[in-house]
């Protein structure tokens, strides 16, 4: 398959009645993006295989005069595609997944700001209300943070519990898991920032996985405690072997420090500035 | 013994024949779940147990369910030279009697049900003999004169748990037949040809999809039988694996062999565990007879089959799922392409057929596509086997050629509603389906007749709804099933099923208004429209349905109030 940022095949393609170039071969969500077009959309993700769940990016693909709803995030460019973004049936049903979207995670300025912006500012249906909901009534399960632990960290230490509308994320058991290293990818990547946690002292606590508690490094130099220790331990195995020795246990802001020191002494003392 | 030559397999044929017409009464209890549920698996023990204690030379065996599940439990009586009589509703202080009339080569006549002098097992045909003239014919009984059994032709009159019998009326005669002298691209060809289409509900052409997983690329490939059957009220491949699990295993080898394919799965649900049991028990037999394993007919060809079950998960029947499931992953759907044509099972092209299709193969190349593709209509060719359940007269399985009008099944057939009371309407298709109002009972059932009324062919559940049947009722059931069936992933299905089903409750209620049937219209809309797999997107079938044929049924529920 194409990827695209390799030099692919530029190709012609339309997008609401007027004609783009785009890449081969990449997702026509990011295309339409490039160029300004606004597709509203909430679980995709660059770094991970599109998954087509949060059905905000439809559009209409015209083929042979037929138009066929899709998700933007699941096209691939290729010359003569035809896209329509804006019809009164995607507004239609657009808006409605809205209202839906705000009665599943009512506390959600995200999701508030992004419905308001296509004109969508009060839901018809009932809202969910959970008491001492560890993702803050914000959760719309779009699974970016189940991904990413899984796909990018392989750690697995989150995932779906039960089905259909009883859905939740959260650890298995909801007990601590000792499979969390604590990198917090997953509150990175949540689009309505909906996961807490919070370094306090020497540990970091993923409030919204059980409280899940994992310890961090501490710099030897500054004695801030600045990362979890497993994700430490990973990434030290990928760097040099000699370059690691004096600078591994320092925090980034240590570490510059001492890069920077370094080069300062390479500048013959009769260079430097008084 | 494995079977290497004709030779070896006609010997078993005839060793199986006399296990179905024995020279001496051989006796036969319908033991599929239906006839279990009402003490088929009791009066089974109980006549093994006569017969043992009085040393009586009569052949107890069990058999599958014919169809008529009104009637069970069914029991098949042949007295050796005259019509197989078949018994209805026996209980277990019939057995008694049973026995001692064979005994001295009579039935009890208030007990039978209907005489077969003969059957065409389509694969073989098998003639009983004349005798008991006073019972009904076979064919004077509507139930049955209306149908043509093609896919049940053996079901409830062979030993589903005995090999010997299958092959006894002609079984894997069809695969013997290819595997030794039809080259696999010509199997392809012929299944193309017959016009066979999926019966798993989207009806798409079976030989093609074959064709495709061949061309895919690579040389591991999976075949799976898809026996996930979850609609409510639907029970067509239960009842073929459980009455018949060789003729599966038939057209899977076949399939196998035209796709040059040499794995297997069945994918069966785990609430069916007589399926499962029977299954194993047939790969068992075939195995120790070298139809599946290595070598198969001395032809060369290597192909087994492995079953895989689930976890009690409707969704689990869409194909992605199903695949996941079967990796060990949560059964949730993905996106589509790539298709399981091209990446499926672990990756590996996989070609996924519905227990019917696979059912459909031996004949098809036994008899050839011709005499298959003269069965049903243009288009829409072969047999389909329903279950007729609800408020219908007679409960069963139905098989007509395809084509055949809704009047047909619920009237000839069915006799219409139970208890003599009128029929309103017929929901087809499972949750995925739609209701179908008593005036449009003209309608053929195809594939594409039935979409063009709102509903589709699913695998084959006809729930039948009388006039006491409150259909903003039934749309409530079936969202209330598919919403708690819904995998959560995608959002319309996840939360709009929810919310129907909240809609439907206030409605049902007496708490509606207008404005929550306008509501239901356009989020019914929505779901169909934006759902990622085929569980969303025909989930609201029956509530459009039912807005469009009886929406004077939800406005009666809307109180003055509300309007």
């Amino acid at each position: 398959m194409a990827v695209p940022g390799n030099n692919n095949r530029m190709v012609t393609i339309t997008i609401n009645k007027n004609q783009y170039l785009a890449e081969e071969g990449e997702i026509f969500l990011l295309t339409a993006i490039r160029h300004n077009i606004d597709i509203p959309h909430l679980c995709y993700e660059k770094a991970l295989e599109p998954y087509g769940a949060c059905r905000l990016c439809m559009v209409d693909v015209v083929t042979c005069g037929k138009t066929e709803m899709t998700p933007a995030c699941t096209i691939r460019v290729h010359n003569g595609l035809e896209i329509l973004t804006d019809t009164p049936q995607i507004i239609k049903h657009r808006n409605l997944l809205f209202e839906l979207y705000l009665a599943e995670a009512p506390k959600s300025e995200v999701i508030k700001e992004m419905a308001a912006k296509y004109g969508v500012t009060k839901t018809r249906f009932l809202k969910k209300i959970v008491h001492d909901d560890p993702l803050q009534g914000k959760c719309i399960l779009c699974g970016l943070c189940v991904r990413v632990c899984e796909e990018i960290m392989g750690n697995s230490a989150i995932s779906f519990i039960n089905r259909g509308p009883y859905t939740v994320i959260n650890t298995p058991f909801y007990e601590h898991n000792p499979d969390c290293a604590g990198c917090a990818a997953c509150a990175r990547v949540c689009p309505t920032r909906a996961i807490v946690c919070e370094d306090i002292g020497e540990s970091r606590v993923m409030h919204s996985w059980s409280e899940t508690t994992v310890a961090l490094v501490t710099c030897p130099e500054c004695g801030k405690s600045f990362a979890p220790q497993r994700l430490m331990e990973k990434v030290l195995t990928k760097l040099e072997p000699g370059l690691i020795e004096k600078i591994k246990n320092l925090c980034p802001e240590c570490r510059r420090k001492y890069f920077t020191r370094k080069e300062i002494h390479k500048i013959p003392l009769t260079d430097r500035e008084p | 013994m494995i079977i290497r030559s004709q030779a070896d397999l006609e010997s078993i044929r005839k060793r199986g024949l006399t296990k179905i017409q024995p020279n001496h009464p051989r006796i036969g209890i319908g033991v599929s779940s239906c006839g279990i549920a009402v003490g088929g698996m009791a009066l089974y023990h109980r006549m093994q147990e006569i017969i043992q204690n009085n040393s009586h030379d009569i052949l107890v065996v069990k058999s599958g369910c014919i169809g008529y599940c009104k009637e069970e439990p069914l029991v098949s009586v042949y007295i050796p030279g005259k019509s197989q009589i078949l018994l209805h509703k026996v209980s277990i202080d019939d057995a008694e009697r049973i026995i001692s009339l064979a005994c001295k080569g009579d039935i009890p006549q208030d007990l039978a049900l209907c005489r077969i002098p003969d059957w065409d097992h389509i694969t073989g045909n098998l003639v009983y003999g004349d005798g008991f003239e006073s019972v009904p014919d076979y064919g004077e009984i509507p139930f049955f004169s209306h149908q043509k059994k093609v896919i049940l032709r053996d079901c409830g009159l062979i030993n589903p748990e005995d090999i010997d019998e299958y092959i006894g009326i002609g079984g894997y005669f069809a695969a013997f037949k290819a595997l030794t002298s039809i080259p696999p691209d010509t199997i392809i060809e012929e299944v193309k040809k017959s016009g066979l289409r999926g019966r798993g509900g989207a009806g798409f052409p079976a030989g093609l999809k074959w064709e495709i997983t061949k061309k895919a690329p690579g040389s591991e490939k999976f075949i799976v039988c898809n026996a996930d059957e979850g609609d409510p009220g639907a029970y067509m491949n239960r009842n073929e694996m459980e009455s018949d699990p060789h003729m599966l295993l038939e057209g899977m080898l076949i399939g196998a062999y035209g796709m040059d394919v040499h794995e297997g799965l069945i994918y069966i649900r785990a609430e069916y565990p007589l399926a499962i049991k029977r299954l194993t028990l047939a790969l068992d037999q075939a195995r120790a007879y070298g139809l599946l394993g290595k070598n198969i007919l001395n032809s060369g060809f290597d192909f087994d089959i492995q079953i895989a079950t689930g976890a009690g998960a409707f969704v689990c029947g869409e194909s992605t799922a199903l695949v996941a499931s079967i990796e060990g992953k949560t059964g949730r759907p993905r996106l589509r392409p790539p298709r399981l044509t091209e990446k499926g099972v672990f990756g590996r092209p996989t070609d996924l057929n519905n227990v019917e299709t696979w059912c459909n193969v031996p004949v098809i190349i036994g008899k050839g596509a011709a005499w298959y593709s003269a069965i049903g209509t243009k288009g829409n060719t072969g047999t389909k086997v329903f279950s007729l359940v609800g408020k219908v007269d007679n409960v069963g399985m139905v098989e007509v050629p395809l084509g055949t009008s809704l009047q047909t099944i619920i009237y000839d057939i069915g006799n219409g509603g139970a208890l003599g009371k009128g029929v309103k309407a017929v929901q087809t298709g499972g949750p995925s389906g739609g209701c179908i109002p008593q005036r449009l009972f003209d309608t053929p059932v195809d594939f594409e007749n039935l979409n063009k009324v709102g509903t589709m062919m699913g695998s084959g559940g006809l729930v039948v709804m009388d006039e006491d049947t409150n259909m903003v009722d039934i749309a409530r059931y079936f969202i209330n099933f598919a919403s708690s069936e819904s995998c959560g992933k995608c959002v319309p299905c996840r939360e709009g099923l929810k919310h129907m089903l909240l809609i439907l409750n206030r409605i049902i209620a007496g708490k509606g208004t207008q404005n929550d049937i306008k509501l239901l219209q356009e989020l019914s809309d929505t779901v169909q429209k934006t759902s990622l797999c085929g569980l969303g997107q025909t989930a609201p079938n029956p509530v459009l349905t039912t807005l469009k044929y009886f929406i004077e049924e939800y406005d009666q529920l809307i109180t003055p109030e509300g309007r």
